[in-house]
């Protein structure tokens, strides 16, 4: 895995992504805010979508469960032949968020959307992601028919 | 969900997406940042001067795990950050740095402590560096006077806000 960050967990830098989302979002809009994440998903994490391009999903997986057990998200596994899916039951980030009272911006969750869209644009893979709300959501990864 | 972790390469992002937009953009949310610090900070700093400064800078040493050494004098708070986790991350990364990332530091520090009656100054050395020095003054002229010795000063509002 290409980050594999140790030491003490600055949750506080959620609320800094909630805030900076809303202000691009208010300020130039959805477009070029979600573009940051697409350039976030095509170079910071270029190691994870290389491998989606080589058709091995293994690190995104592994990414998935090493920040969620290091964030104390709460969420399920589960793995069969035909898909991945990553049941998120409650989400550190709008944990955090929701246990300082601090307004979660409507279009928080695009970080997660569009991150996954773009990490398997070029690969043999969908990666889809419903959003229920109050920090649950389902991510599932899929070979292309 | 971006991990916490992660969450300065994204900002790294944002700031080279802003860049490219117009560095009016990019220097316009520094201003944002410095509104919104404002409001948790300048009341303090106003308050409690110097020392409030240097409680407030141990705590982000510990909890943003920096490698730093504080100093409170009579006339001035000195930062002195030898490893800045910060940019730490934005070079070890696979996306490239933005060339001003060191920049919104002063980018909210300064309006912070114009609000408070203070003065900052940052001497980032180096923008490829990990490393650098604030010190926060009471008095003008010995800010200034601090200032004119930097090797490459931050001054992220400025028309010239240099290369180096």
């Amino acid at each position: 895995m290409r980050y594999r960050d140790t030491g003490q967990v600055h949750m506080d830098f959620h609320r800094t992504t909630n805030g900076t989302i809303a202000y691009l979002r208010q300020t130039h809009g959805q477009d070029l805010l979600d573009e940051t994440f697409r350039r976030t998903a095509r170079d910071v994490y270029r190691s994870i979508r290389e491998d989606l391009e080589r058709g091995d999903p293994g690190q995104l997986l592994e990414h998935w469960v090493y920040y969620f057990d290091r964030e104390r998200g709460d969420y399920t596994l589960h793995r069969n032949k035909e898909e991945t899916r990553l049941e998120v039951h409650r989400c550190p980030a709008i944990a955090y968020l929701q246990s300082r009272g601090i307004p979660v911006d409507p279009a928080f969750c695009r970080q997660t959307t569009v991150i996954n869209e773009t990490l398997a644009e070029a690969s043999p893979f969908t990666i889809e992601t419903q959003v229920l709300g109050q920090g649950r959501c389902v991510q599932t990864l899929r070979r292309r028919a | 969900m971006i991990p916490s972790d992660h969450f300065v390469r994204y900002y790294n992002e944002v700031f080279k997406t802003l860049l490219e937009k117009g560095r009016e953009h990019l220097v316009e949310y520094w201003r944002e940042l410095g509104r919104l610090q404002i409001k948790e900070l300048a009341d303090r700093f106003r308050k409690g001067g110097l020392k409030a400064c240097y409680e407030y800078w141990k705590r982000i040493e510990r909890e943003e795990n920096c490698q730093a050494t504080l100093l409170l004098t009579p006339d001035y708070f000195e930062f002195q950050m030898r490893r800045c986790p910060s940019l730490s991350k934005v070079l070890d990364n696979d996306a490239s740095p933005c060339l001003y990332y060191c920049d919104h530091c002063m980018g909210w520090v300064e309006p912070v402590m114009k609000a408070s009656g203070l003065y900052a100054v940052a001497d980032m050395k180096s923008r490829t560096e990990p490393s650098c020095v604030i010190r926060v003054f009471e008095d003008k002229a010995k800010a200034d006077a601090w200032a004119a010795q930097a090797q490459l000063l931050s001054r992220p509002y400025d028309e010239d806000i240099g290369q180096g």
